[in-house]
């Protein structure tokens, strides 16, 4: 800009007098000059957030609200309103200010106005603040409440049917509002909306998306007046010219498919909903980020509309949009990134498309977003990406320029963008085809055992998995990186942690550890055997079927050692004296998941196996217990991996002189 | 040229176009249509009055047999009277801003509907552009400038999107002679027409009207259907919209 600073001191001075001119006439007691004032405001803040922010630091919001209440005078009501709902109008902390001045429920009483003008700019003035998070809570329980909300959307005002929708669309939150809204009729009274002007399509649209979302009920219910024919009208709305209309009617067909995906078995109509919301991600407006999150909701875990996405040209187009290079709004980037993350979730092929694509300047910029979910997407993003075996193995994640970040990104102030990295970072360290770790060398152990002590319980397990990842067919040099910072006791209390995921991922992770040569069993034994007393303790307390499984892997790799090692197996499993009801094994040996079964199979073909000198004895103890019984029923067994494995037992069985 | 085609007599294509039933509530709610959108009060009134027209909903179905192209065209618009009193209004506004009353264009739409420009960044833009355009054709420097720092500046940082719209405008400062200089087309008084077109389209979207009038898209929906028949027919053409006479094939 041609300024000097001269200039533009005496241009915000002047500006600052003016608006501080205003302000004083604001107060005035002659009801000319303040409704002069009042409009001068209005016109000044409408469409310039600058100066909203300029006013509200000056007060100006009390001082219109107390205008709103001393007078009778229709055009200051309508002025004061109007001024108001402009200060709450997209701009988070003028809908703060205008609630903190009280104009809340005197605004309400101006829906009860005889002047039609009057009216009209309390309902916009309203709808502004429950567009908003800060709205005042609207307890639908209360019936008086409802009948209001009903009386609003009875109205001919189309501002007011309007504003019902609104709160609808905005307070309605729980399974419980919603079944007292559709009961109370309130869904015959949206769709008559949908016929009406365009303010009133969208409130309607906007809001019955609120009341359906995730619930059947409600869904079935619609779907079931006047026979589909309102199904079809959102459908056919879709396609209709103004864009937000396009977008909202999507954004409910979303919502329905989530909910009730059987009433979409057409094909043709899946396939527009993708392409129409691929078309409006162009939108550069607020409608434009809607659509991309709109998106990731739409296909997310869904197989078939991924595909129908990816060969709509999806991965092309939206790394076109990211690549503009204008600043996108933080929403977009989240729904973009999310929309990409889904679209690699399960297709290679969309997968490899993206990454062939030049595309990790993009994500390694979006990991340093200032935008907490614009990281977490990014590192969704990743993570599955990196489920490309090909491209992984390619090295295309384990360069610094991708890693540094990535690793940085564990001291995230929040816990949402570490959890997402360490899902991450779990699938790159995966890559065996590289002789080093790039995430090893950068300290990467230390930090996840860090994180594994984190508050946040999502935190410990995802710390956990990447560690198991990490430690998967490790070698012992990898492995005593590990135990120079965790000592047996920290490692006991993660096995005995609060949280069954955690608990899971910790025995994972001692699988793996204790899996190899000998020597790596003898972590369990450290400071008297606490370890391997906690797994033991963990599988008697009837857990559930993953965490057992991965506990019996634990106790299948310990028994494939030495002599003491299988003794001391036996000791956890069969401790003296032991009630019958303890007896897990045996429990384990009759679970429904053919996974544990097979586990336990293997732990006892260890203990048996005829090559240590104990064999005979531990197999005459586990015949005592019930457990060569047990196997000799399961020679049937449903699952061919615990058949084959049952074999193998009975064999060795037969080996000791046992039919 | 093409002998494949089939060839149809003015005789032959009049009798099929007089077997087309076409409503005349229908037409008069078209020509309502058109009179409304493009702001014809006094017209518009008159008409409404003399016509008895009130629903605005049409439906045009034309029948080639030949090639079984089925144009059909849908006009959607609400099933009440037509508030003319909000026509006015929105005539002030265009009006206001065609004359280079940007200001007062701006208070007058915020009385209309303030929601408009609050939720319109782009449009409240253009507005505030012209606002520093009609500034510099009046020669008033100092004020224009103040004007651009102290209000269009903020736009700039508060969306990216209006930096380049931004720095042309700006550039009209620059140049000694405004008039001559690159970015002259904004001084243009197309510039005017074009930002009152947009107001008229936004104020024309919130009361729910369509945008366009929908007869210049019939004529052109016409135009089309010709278009694609001369690939499998010679027959009359219509060749001028304004008189619509059937001339025959030039052959």
């Amino acid at each position: 800009m041609p300024t000097t600073t001269s200039s533009s001191s005496s241009a915000a001075s002047s500006s600052g007098n003016r608006q501080a001119d205003v302000f004083s006439r604001l107060a005035s007691s002659d009801p000319e000059v303040k409704l002069k004032a009042l409009r001068e405001v209005k016109n000044q803040i409408i469409g310039n957030r600058t100066k909203k922010q300029s006013f509200l630091k000056l007060g100006a919001v009390p001082a219109i609200a107390s205008a709103l209440s001393e007078c009778d005078n229709s055009s200051i009501l309508v002025q004061s309103a109007a001024a108001l709902g402009s200060f709450a109008c997209g701009f988070e902390a003028g809908v703060q200010a205008v609630i903190d001045a009280g104009a809340f429920p005197r605004l309400l009483r101006l829906l009860t106005s005889s002047d039609e003008k009057v009216v009209d700019a309390g309902a916009r003035s309203l709808r502004m603040i429950f567009q908003s998070n800060q709205a005042p809570k609207y307890d639908f329980l209360q019936e008086k409440n409802m009948e209001f909300l009903f009386s609003l959307l009875n109205s001919e005002n189309e501002n007011v049917s309007g504003l019902g929708a609104s709160i609808i669309a905005h307070a309605c939150g729980t399974t419980v509002e919603q079944q007292l809204l559709c009961d109370a009729g309130v869904l015959e009274k949206l769709v008559i909306l949908l016929d009406g002007s365009l303010s009133q399509r969208e409130a309607c649209l906007e809001s019955l998306a609120t009341v359906l979302k995730s619930n059947p009920e409600a869904v079935s219910r619609f779907v079931g007046l006047e026979a589909g024919r309102y199904l079809s009208s959102v459908t056919e709305l879709t396609k209709d010219r103004y864009p937000r209309t396009r977008l909202l009617s999507c954004l409910c067909l979303v919502v329905i498919y989530n909910t009730s995906p059987s009433y979409f078995l057409n094909m043709g109509t899946k396939s527009s909903l993708v392409t129409t919301l691929l078309e409006l991600l162009n939108d550069p407006g607020q409608s434009g980020n809607e659509a991309a999150l709109g998106l990731s909701s739409l296909i997310a875990e869904k197989e078939d509309l991924q595909k129908l996405a990816y060969e709509a040209n999806a991965i092309k187009n939206i790394v076109d949009i990211l690549k503009t290079g204008s600043e996108l709004h933080p929403k977009r980037l989240q729904g973009l990134f999310l929309s990409l993350a889904e679209l690699c979730s399960k297709l290679e092929d969309c997968r490899c498309s993206f990454l062939s694509l030049e595309v990790l300047d993009l994500l390694v910029n979006a990991l340093r977003h200032k935008n907490a979910d614009v990281r977490t997407a990014a590192c969704i993003c990743f993570k599955n990406a990196a489920r490309s075996v090909k491209n992984l193995s390619a090295g295309r994640f384990t360069t610094d320029h991708v890693m540094l970040p990535l690793v940085q990104l564990l001291h995230d102030p929040s816990s949402a963008v570490q959890v997402a990295v360490l899902g991450a970072l779990s699938n790159i360290v995966l890559d065996f085809s590289s002789p080093k770790s790039t995430f090893i060398e950068y300290g990467g152990i230390k930090q996840l055992i860090e994180l594994s002590k984190s508050m946040d319980p999502n935190a410990r397990c995802s710390a956990l998995r990447a560690l198991r990842n990490l430690m998967f067919l490790a070698d012992n040099k990898r492995k005593e990186l590990f135990y120079s910072d965790v000592k047996a006791q920290g490692f006991a209390s993660l096995i005995s942690d609060p949280e069954p995921t955690v608990q899971e991922q910790a025995l994972a992770l001692l699988r793996n550890l204790v899996d190899g040569c000998i020597n790596s069993i003898e972590f369990v034994f450290d400071e008297d055997g606490l370890i391997l007393d906690s797994v033991a303790r963990q599988l008697r307390k009837a857990p559930q079927a993953q965490m057992a499984i991965q506990g019996m892997y634990v106790l299948t790799n310990v028994a494939s050692g030495t002599e003491l090692h299988k003794e001391a197996v036996m000791q956890q499993l069969f401790p003296q004296p032991q009630a019958e009801s303890n007896n897990f094994m045996l429990k384990f040996l009759q679970s429904h998941e053919s996974q544990l079964r097979s586990a336990t199979v293997w732990t006892v073909i260890n203990l048996i196996s005829p090559s240590s000198p104990g064999a005979l004895d531990r197999h005459v103890k586990l015949r005592n217990e019930g457990i060569i019984p047990q196997l000799k029923n399961m020679v049937n067994d449903a699952c061919l991996d615990v058949k084959i494995r049952i074999r193998t037992v009975l064999s060795q069985s037969m080996s000791f002189g046992d039919n | 040229m093409a002998t494949s085609k089939k060839v149809i007599t003015r005789e032959e294509w009049e009798k099929k176009l007089n077997a087309v039933k076409l409503r005349k509530e229908d037409m008069n709610t078209l020509v309502m249509n058109f009179l409304v959108t493009e702001g014809f009060v006094e017209a518009a009134d008159k008409f409404q009055r003399e016509s008895g027209t009130k629903r605005i909903l049409f439906f045009l179905l034309c029948d080639f047999h030949l090639c079984l192209v089925k144009v059909s065209f849908f006009l959607n618009g609400e099933t009440a009277e037509i508030d003319l009193a909000t026509i006015t209004d929105r005539m002030a506004v265009k009006k206001a801003v065609q004359n280079g009353n940007v200001e007062d264009a701006i208070e007058k739409v915020n009385d209309l509907n303030p929601e408009i420009l609050d939720t319109n960044p782009e449009l409240f833009f253009h507005l505030q552009q012209q606002r520093l355009i009609e500034l510099i054709r009046q020669g008033k420097t100092d004020e224009a400038l103040e004007f651009a720092q102290e209000e269009l500046a903020p736009r700039g940082e508060e969306n990216q999107a209006f930096l380049q719209e931004l720095e042309k405008t700006v550039a009209l400062l620059v140049f000694e002679d405004a008039s001559n200089c690159p970015v002259k087309d904004l001084l243009d008084v197309s510039h005017r027409l074009k930002t009152a077109s947009e107001v008229n389209a936004a104020i024309l979207t919130s009361q729910s009207h369509e945008k366009d009038p929908k007869l210049p898209s019939l004529l052109k929906m016409l135009i089309w259907a010709q278009n694609q028949l001369d690939e499998k027919a010679v027959y009359p053409h219509i060749n001028d919209l304004s008189t619509g006479l059937l001339q025959d094939p030039s052959e």
